[in-house]
């Protein structure tokens, strides 16, 4: 019990440095922004892929958005990939392709494998660009970001981008206001971090962009992920393929605005990042591939960061047992994992790299929200781990795949 | 005490103590203070003639006045509604008026002049100008910002501080330092010792002002983007006279020799050297540093992360297909011609030839 507690705390403090790192860097140290400056050249032509999966909600302020960005009209094709929706989204998609003829084509999918990555997957056959940018259907993106998510791709090195996502519904509650401050400092710190050291960026699936050869040779989309975005990232770097992440090419999102759908979400990350632990982790550390040292070292921590969760809970029960066993003295041990839990677990960013976040992005009184992250944080421990647990069991219970599509809570137009 | 009440005041401290550090955090929770999603969509898309389009909608009130002083040879001045001062010029003579006759002065108006213009050296303008006609510097003048709806030509060790648009062409003499943005619809010519940061025009000369004649591939057809790519993984040397049809990353240093043709674009994690007369259809990027030789042809984004230095007779892009060239420092000899953008985020320099 007491090795096991001192492991687990060992493996914490770990990810405490390592974020404390990406603060530092972020704060004081060079920033990579290679692409931004590209505003001048010959744009590729460039397919846009929508994933909509009954999003009467959302999906007109998305293509109303796409039909306003800067970028040649003749080189940029709209993909809306709609998911067997069973509202109103198949009927909205059509009425701007009406008003849009020529730059809309549409993807009615009316049948097959559920989740957005058997989606993505059928809709390639609509796709003859070499880059393909992907958002959900709840973004908006802003009339300059196309240009800028396409620039990397000038990189023969760059396989995938993405950008920076930032919620739209901030004020809503106390729980999009925690994920405003989640989201800022889990871009604005630890994804910028990540590219300033070369590290492994991640894909997020949406605001972001992939080439088509890469996605090729990585042999296409994985629809037996439930995180599609994770699972690319991860052979992409196997393949030696670039993830780039560009801070400044910022989109809106509509974040979860109830406990329940937050749950669902952060539980189903949780299943695919393990998922591709599992799949890639010990390839990635030990395997002959293209990854660098530091990336191989980096993308098996960030792999690891769900699975902290479930260890952070296991610590303190140890903890608390060896207390009642009387094994002493344990406060040392004790103070780290109290320390250190905050800065390692979930999906979400450190406190501190929250409000590094909050001093770039000249904000100045949601910082004051900083405490009721601990409510947050309670909240993802639990969920993740239970996440876990579920998907150890999955074997002995028999629990099939099952992709959770997450709620919009938007007024439709 | 009795124990009870004595019980009671415990609770009540330790829940006063365990609320006062989340009284900020309530109040803000209550008052959404700063509740608004953050302000990041950017309408002008990095758009470098921003400004100059704020500053005409910002003067198009005093466009009627202005043709009336030129009409009449008269100059008239007044306050704008945000309370700043501004100086009409009806008359190419009128110009001392903004200097006062001092040699050395600083004009704390708007200038608006509504026909060529031709200024003294070493004045200070501390506001913008607006140049209907064609606008001339005078020496060692420093300018805020300027909008000339047909030429702008500095004279010699001038400075613009935020941004300068021209209609027409702009031209700045010897040793100028060029901060912020200059843009030109037509085109853009720096000589020597000018110092730059953001430059947009559809050809920029740098240096000599016969470059374009020198420079080859100015008619080169627009490049579609390649897929795939070759991975080296150490240093990798390009033979001279070599003709490569694939993109490349090198994961070290890249030498490509003299009259090499890359039909694909290039990457290297470590230093980038071209030699004379290279041509590559694609771009050019480098995790480091990147020399290109004299006479090189680029049809593709030129970027360096650290350090771009380019030689004489150099030509990125075309008029057919217009690029960047982006690096924090980007050193450019005399002679080398840039069709669309140069951007040094740094600073810029055009060093002499040699």
């Amino acid at each position: 019990m007491f090795y096991s507690l001192y492991a687990i705390v060992i493996l914490i403090s770990v990810y405490t440095v390592r974020h404390y790192l990406f603060t530092l860097n972020r704060l004081f140290g060079f920033q990579r922004h290679p692409y931004i400056d590209i505003d001048t050249a010959v744009w590729p032509p460039v397919t846009v892929l929508v994933a909509a999966h009954n999003e009467e909600k959302v999906v007109a302020h998305i293509l109303a958005a796409l039909m306003c960005v800067n970028y040649p009209e003749d080189k940029m094709l709209v993909v809306p990939v709609n998911d067997r929706s069973t509202d109103r989204t198949r009927e909205i998609i059509d009425r701007f392709c009406e008003a849009h003829p020529g730059r809309i084509h549409p993807f009615h999918r009316i049948g097959g494998k559920g989740g957005k990555a058997a989606a993505l997957k059928d809709a390639m056959e609509m796709v003859e660009t070499e880059v393909i940018l992907i958002f959900d259907a709840d973004y908006i993106p802003g009339s300059g970001l196309i240009k800028q998510l396409v620039a990397p791709f000038f990189d023969p090195e760059v396989g995938g981008v993405m950008g920076r996502v930032v919620p739209l519904n901030v004020g809503t509650n106390l729980l999009t206001r925690l994920l405003d401050l989640e989201r800022s400092g889990g871009y604005q710190v630890d994804q910028q971090a990540r590219m300033n050291l070369r590290l492994v960026p991640q894909h997020g699936g949406t605001v972001a962009g992939v080439r088509l050869s890469a996605l090729r040779e990585i042999g296409g989309w994985n629809d037996n992920s439930l995180t599609e975005d994770t699972d690319l990232t991860y052979r992409l770097l196997l393949a030696g393929w670039k993830t780039v992440y560009q801070n400044r090419s910022e989109c809106y999102e509509e974040v979860p605005e109830t406990w329940q759908v937050r749950i669902k979400q952060i539980m189903r990350w949780a299943k695919g990042h393990n998922q591709v632990l599992a799949a890639y982790g010990l390839e990635l550390l030990f395997g002959k591939h293209r990854a660098t040292r530091r990336e191989r070292i980096d993308g098996f921590w960030l792999l690891g960061v769900y699975a902290m969760a479930p260890l952070t809970l296991i610590a303190w029960l140890l903890a608390l047992g060896l207390f009642y066993e009387g094994v002493a003295p344990l406060q040392g041990v004790i103070a780290l994992l109290a320390f250190t839990a905050y800065a390692a677990t979930g999906n979400f960013a450190a406190f501190f790299e929250i409000a590094a976040a909050a001093r770039l992005d000249y904000t100045r009184q949601r910082i004051c929200l900083l405490p009721f992250l601990m409510l947050g944080f309670v909240v993802s421990v639990f969920s993740v781990s239970r996440a876990c647990v579920s998907q150890l069991m999955a074997p002995i219970t028999g629990a099939k795949f099952h992709w959770d599509k997450t709620e919009r809570f938007r007024t439709a137009p | 005490m009795n124990p009870v009440l004595a019980t009671v005041l415990l609770i009540f401290l330790a829940g006063v103590l365990f609320t006062l550090p989340l009284l900020p955090a309530l109040m803000e929770l209550r008052l959404k203070r700063d509740a608004q999603p953050l302000n990041v969509i950017q309408q002008h898309g990095g758009e470098i003639r921003h400004f100059s389009y704020g500053f005409r909608t910002y003067i198009a009130d005093l466009l009627e006045q202005l043709r009336e002083c030129v009409a009449s040879g008269t100059t008239a001045h007044g306050i704008m509604p945000d309370g700043g001062q501004y100086l009409l010029l009806g008359r190419a003579d009128d110009t001392r008026l903004v200097s006062n006759g001092a040699k050395t002065a600083t004009c704390q108006s708007v200038v608006a002049a509504g026909m060529d213009v031709v200024l003294p050296d070493g004045i200070t303008f501390a506001k913008e100008i607006y140049a209907a006609g064609k606008f001339t510097g005078g020496e060692k003048s420093v300018f805020r910002a300027i909008l000339g709806e047909k030429d702008i030509h500095l004279g010699r060790a001038s400075k613009v501080i935020r941004w300068a648009h021209a209609v027409g062409a702009f031209r700045a003499e010897r040793d100028c330092d060029l901060y912020g943005r200059i843009s030109s619809d037509r085109e853009i010519q720096l000589e020597s010792g000018c110092a730059f940061q953001r430059l947009n025009a559809p050809r920029i000369v740098l240096g000599r002002s016969d470059a374009e004649e020198t420079n080859i591939g100015a008619e080169t057809a627009p490049t579609s983007l390649p897929s795939g790519r070759r991975l080296v993984d150490e240093d990798l040397q390009i033979l001279a006279g070599e003709i490569v049809s694939a993109n490349i990353v090198t994961r070290g240093r890249l030498y490509i020799g003299a009259g090499a043709r890359l039909l694909g674009s290039v990457k290297s994690h470590e230093h980038m050297a071209l030699e004379a007369g290279v041509y590559v259809e694609g771009s050019l990027i480098s995790a480091s540093t990147m020399h290109i030789g004299p006479d090189c042809c680029i049809t593709g984004p030129v970027i360096a992360e650290h350090g771009i230095v380019i030689d004489t007779g150099t030509c990125c892009g075309s008029v057919r297909a217009p690029t960047t060239v982006s690096a924090p420092t980007i050193e450019i000899a005399d002679g080398v011609t840039v069709f669309g953008t140069i951007w040094a985020r740094t600073e810029g320099q055009v060093v002499p030839q040699g």
